[in-house]
This record gives structure tokens, C-alpha cells and sequence, in this order.
């Protein structure tokens, strides 16, 4: 009785068995032959180069992630070395790869923030209510009194995808162990704050300052800003003043005691190290006559 | 005649908040503070930025001309005030930031002053001719007043690619508090309908409307009987428009009167329109019949916390400080200055910023108005009720484009024509979710100028 239910079973199920079959092998037979005939060819460079990347797909290249670099380095080598969170370890690899010879390209790019005003230094014309964005906040004019200082509501910090910046008491902070140079800060900040510089050495001698308003408003609205007075120059001429804010010439800057002396006789105290092990920034010593006045 | 102050002309969209016009509307215009200093910006028009023409310590004449600039979409400045050039630096501006500005110190106190101008019987357009006006215009530096700021010479002149039809007097002050415009239909509509006249000379154009919300029935009637009175003025017509937010925005007013749309991202001599302000017309007339430059303008300085609200005739320069001072100053309550008025004005920070030929406004709002105000509160998500959509007047989509800026999908907020936002803060007033739907999209467009500059590579 039950082989006969079984073999009933059977006689009915077959011809759903078989066809299943067919089709499924049908359809094998297609994909095979459209595998060999539609055979896309990726050049094994292209793999090779993208291993060699850090796939962090940071878009410090300028490209959407690793993958669309790699393809387009190959196509176009003058691009090699656009990888800044690879730096010169990744470039040489993917110059290995496409057999060419990479020059030593100089120190790496490393940001620095041009503004070292704490909450306490800064003065502040009116409360910024709206929307908690530098980019939204810099659009309404004159909110913290300095037009080109840091306004720390963290564009930057948000930019960056490696947790290298903070923003302490007001300050924005680069912690340089984390940071990998990929500029994305320098283009998130709307006051164009954050430079990208050559670090040539552990500790970066910088002026962080960007007011170019004159000396005497400068010092009426911040303790800590740069009020153009060109005493640094007078001691070295890798220094230079325009617009009323001293600048540092980084490719010509090494560590020297005219460039010490300089960073110590600045009277407002904008002359200070950055870098991995830089020491604590030191405060000016009296309070600018000016504010006083003010 | 009988006024139909219900105003029918209208366009899709559009808030009505409160009016608030009261504290200020029946005060009659009168001669600003007695200044000690000005500061006449370079750059007070939208265009090319004014070179300055005098150097530090220069004496200058009241109404001369101090800065200059060659190119075509400019107005120069003049100085309102006898003086001397005590230094030109850098001065508070609502919308640049820090802006140069040529600072002038009286050689003593100036004294308060009215309008010099006074229209002659004898006025007839025909004795001037249309390039007479274009230049006298341009030379008198004249721009829009009624917030923009875009020179006027370059609307009126005629321009054989866009022929002008219709010239559209803008009258309508919909923005709450502001009554200058008002104020000025009222005491100067002789001198109005002089501008208009010539306006309508040099920009070849056919017939005249002049827009008037229906909420000032006054001035309605007031300019309907000054044109009975006036000969060859038949084709300009007093519009009655509905009293609604903003009216006065130059698309608007263009829907509402002619059903017209200016194509997006065009301008409104592409569809042979020219829309000027009240102020601007009557600035006109003052130019072209006795050669006055743009040198004062009538600024309304409201809001709950003026100890003396009202109307008044101030130079050109004159800090916001002195203003309210002069207005008796501010009550302890006071938290917040604009200049304009509260839906489209820009909060100032810096009470030392200048009013400019654009400044129609100086409006002071207390502690409790901004407590009350949707930002101090907590912004909630969006349930997609879709009140932005029926209030915004270019007919777009705020909150996909605000949510598209904040999760920074730029083309996303480009797609939806983020740049044809006029920034009016009707969807942020009618938002019951209390998103800063403006904001961001104002911030949006700034991203965007960032990116187009920037490209990476």
C-alpha cells in the first residue's frame, strides 16, 4: 500500500524534477558562455595599486575613494602621490607597481591652525543662536568680534575622519599622532584657517594667527593675535609681515636660536610650536595695554 | 473715487504675521540725529566695489562724490556731511563682514536736517531726455532702496535685448514694523510720482502700476488723488494688493499684478518688467530735477524695546549707535537689533555698523520676543505635514532641500533648485517642528559657492 502511494507520488513529481533540472542547467550553459565571451579584463595593476592604498577612502586625492584612484593613477602618473594618509611609503609602492622612480617629495604636508585664542581670549560681540555650524555661523557677520579667527563649532573636527582634531576651551587642537595629512579640515574651515605646511621637523615653529585687520584693532578685540609689529623679522628673515600678520616662510624654517629668540621676544605670545611633542603654548605676560583701554 | 483697499492681486503661497506697523506708522518723517562722524561704505550696491576717490585728510563737500567705480553693474557714493576724510578703514557690514569704508568727520556737529528737495509747479518730464536721466542717475548713485541694493541706472536704462513694458512701483512694505515706504507715500507723493514719471521716460515703458498692499488704505487714496492732479499720468494705476508676506518680493509682486513668472534663476527685464521701490523713485526725482546725489534716506527705527520709535531722515553713514541713540535709546529688555525688519532683516552684532542707501530698517526686539522665537526653542524632526510647501512663494520644497544640506547631499539640494530660494523665512515662520528650514538652506548655497570655487585636484 505505501510503495503504491510512494510510486503515485513519484509519477507525479518527476516531470517537476527533470524540468527544474533542465532549466537549471539551461541556465548554467548561458552564464558559462557569457562568462567566456563577455570576460571583462581588469589590469592586475589596478588591484596591485589598490592593496598597496590605505582604503580609508578619505577623498584626500580628490577622487570619490581608493578603488577610483587607483584606476585613475594608472591611467594618469603625474596623480602618484596625491595619497596623503599613505605618504611616501604608498607612493613609492604604487611607483614599484607602474615602474617608475619616485623623487623624495620633501616633508609631509601636515595641517596647522592658524588661531590660538582660548574662549577667555576672545571677545564676543553677541550670542550665536542658530544653526551650530561654523559655515552657518560665519555668514552672519561679526558675531565673535575677530572676522578671521577660529569660531569652534567643530566643522573641521567633524571633517575628520581619524579623530586628529579637538576642539579644547575654544581652541582647535591637532593631535599630529593621528593625523594623516588629508586636507580634508583645511577644506571644511569657511575662514580658510587651517593651512596645510611642510613639517619638516617633529615641531613646527608657526604664527597662529589670520586677522589682518591693523595692529591696534587687532589687540583691542584679542590678547593672543598677531598685531603686525615685525619684531620677529628683525631677528630672522624667515619671517615676514604683510597685511599686519607675520608669516613663517616653512620651506626655508629650521630649528635655530634666532627663530627661538623671536618666538620668545613676540609680545603677544602668536609665535608657538606645534607638532607631536610641542610644548604648552605660553600666555603673553601683562594684558595688552589697548584692551585695558578698550 | 472709492478705494478698493481689498487688494485681489495676489500669488500662490505667502504668511501673514503680525503687522506690528502701529508703533511707528502715524510718526511723521523726521530729520535724523546730528552727526559727529560717518562711514559711507564702498560697497552698498551689488556690483563692482567703489574705489575711493579722496585720500586721508581730505576736505569734502557735502554731496561729493568720494568713491567711484568704472564698471558697468556699480554706484558711486557720496559724502553727506561737510567734512574732513579722517581715515579710510575697515567698518561693520551686515552682510560682507568687515568692509572698507571712508570715514568722515564733520567740521562741526552738521546740523539736523529735511529734504532739500522740493518738486516745481512747473515740472513736466518732457524737458528731459532719457540718457539725461540714465546718467544723472548713475551720477547720483542711486540703488535700490528697498533692501537689495541693485543699481537702478543699470534697470532703467533701456536695453534693445529685453524691451521694457511695464514699470512696477513697488509700494507694498510687506515686512512687518518697516513704514518708511509708507511714510514716504504719504509726505513725499508729489515727489513719487515726479520719479515715476521720469522713470517711465527713460525706460521707454508703457504703463505704470504702483502696488500698495491693501493694509495702507491712506496711501492708497492719497497717491490716487496726487495723480488726478497730475497732467499725462493716465497710464500709471494705483494696484490695491492683498496684504500678505512677501508681497513686496520683485517675483511676487510680478505674479500677483501681471500673473506673469520671471523664469528661475532670470531676472525681471527677461519678461520686459522693472520693478522699483517707492524710496528709489522719489530718489529720482530729487537726482535728475535738482541734482542731488543719494546722500540721506528715510530709515525706520521700531521694535518694542525703542524708547521713541519713528521715522527718520538720516545721512548716509551714520552708525546704528548713534540712530538709536537718538531715539532715545534702547529699554534694558532689548536682545536683539536687525537691520530690516524681523522675516528677512540680518541680526547685527556690531551697533558701530553704518546704514547703508539699502538700509530700511532698524528694528530692536526684546528678550521675550526672542525667547518666544522658534530658534531658542527645541527643534523636533519633521512630520512631513507640508506647511512649507503651501507658504513658499517660489514654489519649492524646503524641507527636502534643508535635510539635503544637512546630511550634505549638495546635488541633491541643487536638484531642487536651491538657488531659486529668495530667503523670505516663510517656512521657517509656519514650521511647527521648529527646523531652521531658512537657515540651512542659506548655508546650503554658501557650500556651494565654496565648491564651485574650489575644485579638487
Amino acid at each position: 500500500m505505501i510503495l503504491a502511494n510512494v510510486l503515485e507520488l513519484w509519477s507525479s513529481v518527476w516531470p517537476a524534477g527533470v524540468t527544474m533540472l533542465g532549466l537549471g542547467s539551461g541556465f548554467a550553459l548561458v552564464l558559462l558562455i557569457a562568462s567566456e565571451k563577455l570576460k571583462v579584463t581588469v589590469d592586475p595593476k589596478i588591484e596591485q595599486i589598490h592593496e598597496a592604498l590605505p582604503n580609508l577612502d578619505c577623498g584626500a586625492c580628490g577622487f570619490a575613494g581608493c578603488g577610483q584612484y587607483a584606476k585613475a593613477v594608472l591611467g594618469d602618473p603625474e596623480l602618484l602621490g596625491k595619497c596623503a594618509p599613505g605618504g611616501p611609503e604608498t607612493s613609492s609602492k604604487i611607483a614599484d607597481v607602474l615602474n617608475l622612480q619616485v623623487s623624495d617629495s620633501g616633508p609631509q604636508q601636515r595641517p596647522i591652525v592658524r588661531c590660538r585664542a582660548c574662549t577667555a581670549d576672545k571677545t564676543l560681540y553677541a550670542q550665536y543662536q542658530g544653526i551650530q555650524s561654523c559655515i552657518a555661523a560665519n555668514a552672519l557677520a561679526n558675531v565673535q568680534a575677530c572676522g578671521f579667527g577660529c569660531l569652534s563649532f567643530g566643522d573641521c573636527t567633524r571633517a575628520c575622519k581619524f579623530d586628529a582634531l579637538h576642539i579644547v576651551d575654544g581652541m582647535t587642537i591637532v593631535d599630529y599622532e593621528k593625523c594623516t595629512g588629508c586636507t580634508a579640515c583645511s577644506k571644511a574651515c569657511p575662514r580658510n584657517l587651517i593651512e596645510m605646511v611642510p613639517f619638516g621637523y617633529e615641531n613646527m615653529m608657526i604664527v597662529a594667527c589670520n586677522s589682518k585687520e591693523t595692529g591696534k584693532s587687532t589687540r583691542s578685540i584679542c590678547k593672543v593675535g598677531c598685531i603686525g609689529c615685525g619684531i620677529c623679522v628683525k631677528q630672522t628673515d624667515v619671517f615676514s609681515v604683510e597685511d599686519n600678520l607675520a608669516r613663517i616662510d616653512f620651506t626655508r624654517y629650521e630649528p635655530n636660536e634666532q627663530a627661538e629668540t623671536a618666538m620668545n621676544k613676540c609680545p603677544t605670545k602668536v609665535i608657538i610650536y606645534r607638532g607631536k611633542t610641542a610644548p604648552e603654548p605660553p600666555q603673553p605676560g601683562k594684558k595688552p595695554v589697548a584692551a585695558t583701554k578698550a | 473715487m472709492k478705494v478698493n483697499v481689498k487688494g485681489r492681486f495676489s500669488f500662490p503661497g505667502g504668511i501673514h504675521p503680525p503687522e506690528k506697523k502701529d508703533l511707528s506708522r502715524e510718526v511723521e518723517i523726521q530729520p535724523g540725529p546730528a552727526v559727529k562722524e560717518v562711514a559711507v561704505m564702498l560697497s552698498q550696491h551689488i556690483g563692482a566695489v567703489c574705489q575711493p576717490l579722496n585720500r586721508k585728510g581730505d576736505a569734502v563737500q557735502a554731496g561729493q562724490k568720494i568713491g567711484d567705480c568704472d564698471a558697468f553693474v556699480s554706484a558711486p557714493v557720496h559724502s553727506p556731511i561737510t567734512g574732513k576724510v579722517k581715515e579710510i578703514a575697515l567698518r561693520s557690514h551686515a552682510v560682507l563682514g568687515r568692509s572698507s569704508a571712508i570715514v568722515i568727520e564733520a567740521f562741526s556737529y552738521s546740523p539736523t536736517r529735511r529734504s532739500y528737495f522740493k518738486l516745481k509747479d512747473d515740472f513736466d518730464e518732457k524737458n528731459y531726455s532719457a540718457g539725461q536721466i540714465c546718467e544723472a542717475v548713475r551720477q547720483a548713485g542711486i540703488v535700490g532702496m528697498g533692501g537689495a541694493g541693485f543699481p537702478t541706472r543699470v534697470k532703467i536704462e533701456p536695453n534693445p535685448q529685453m524691451p521694457k513694458e511695464t514699470l512696477i512701483i513697488n509700494g507694498c512694505e510687506c515686512e512687518p514694523y518697516i513704514t518708511c515706504d509708507y511714510r514716504i507715500m504719504l509726505e513725499w507723493t508729489n515727489q513719487i510720482i515726479a520719479g515715476i514719471k521720469l522713470a517711465r521716460k527713460a525706460s521707454g515703458c508703457s504703463q505704470v502700476f504702483i502696488a500698495i498692499e491693501g493694509n495702507k488704505p491712506k496711501a492708497i487714496e492719497v497717491m490716487n488723488r496726487a495723480l488726478e492732479s497730475f497732467a499725462n499720468s493716465d497710464s500709471i494705476k494705483v494696484i490695491p494688493v492683498k496684504t500678505k508676506y512677501p508681497q513686496g518680493g520683485e517675483r511676487q509682486l510680478i505674479k500677483a499684478i501681471l500673473k506673469k513668472d520671471v523664469p528661475t534663476g532670470g531676472i525681471p527685464p527677461m519678461i520686459g518688467v522693472v520693478v522699483l521701490n517707492v524710496a528709489t523713485a522719489a530718489a529720482i526725482a530729487e537726482a535728475v530735477i535738482s541734482d542731488l546725489p543719494l546722500t540721506h534716506r528715510v530709515v525706520t527705527v521700531t521694535g518694542e524695546a525703542v524708547a521713541k520709535p519713528g521715522n527718520y531722515y538720516v545721512p548716509i553713514g551714520t552708525s546704528v549707535e548713534d540712530l538709536i541713540e537718538f531715539c532715545g535709546g534702547v529699554t534694558k529688555k532689548s536682545a536683539k537689533v536687525l537691520l530690516g525688519g524681523p522675516m528677512m532683516g540680518i541680526a547685527i552684532a556690531d551697533l558701530k555698523t553704518p546704514i547703508t542707501k539699502a538700509t530700511n530698517a532698524i528694528t530692536v526686539l526684546t528678550k521675550e520676543q526672542i525667547g518666544r522665537a522658534k530658534f531658542a526653542r527645541r527643534q523636533t524632526a519633521c512630520i512631513c505635514c507640508g506647511r512649507c510647501l503651501e507658504v513658499c512663494p517660489e514654489n519649492l520644497n524646503p524641507t527636502k532641500i534643508a535635510h539635503a544640506v544637512k546630511y550634505n547631499f549638495l546635488d541633491v539640494a541643487e536638484s531642487y533648485y536651491i538657488s531659486a530660494c529668495m530667503e523670505c523665512g516663510c517656512c521657517s515662520y509656519v514650521c511647527p517642528a521648529n527646523i531652521e528650514l531658512t537657515g540651512y538652506i542659506k548655508t546650503g548655497k554658501i557650500f556651494l559657492a565654496r565648491q564651485k570655487k574650489k575644485i579638487p585636484g
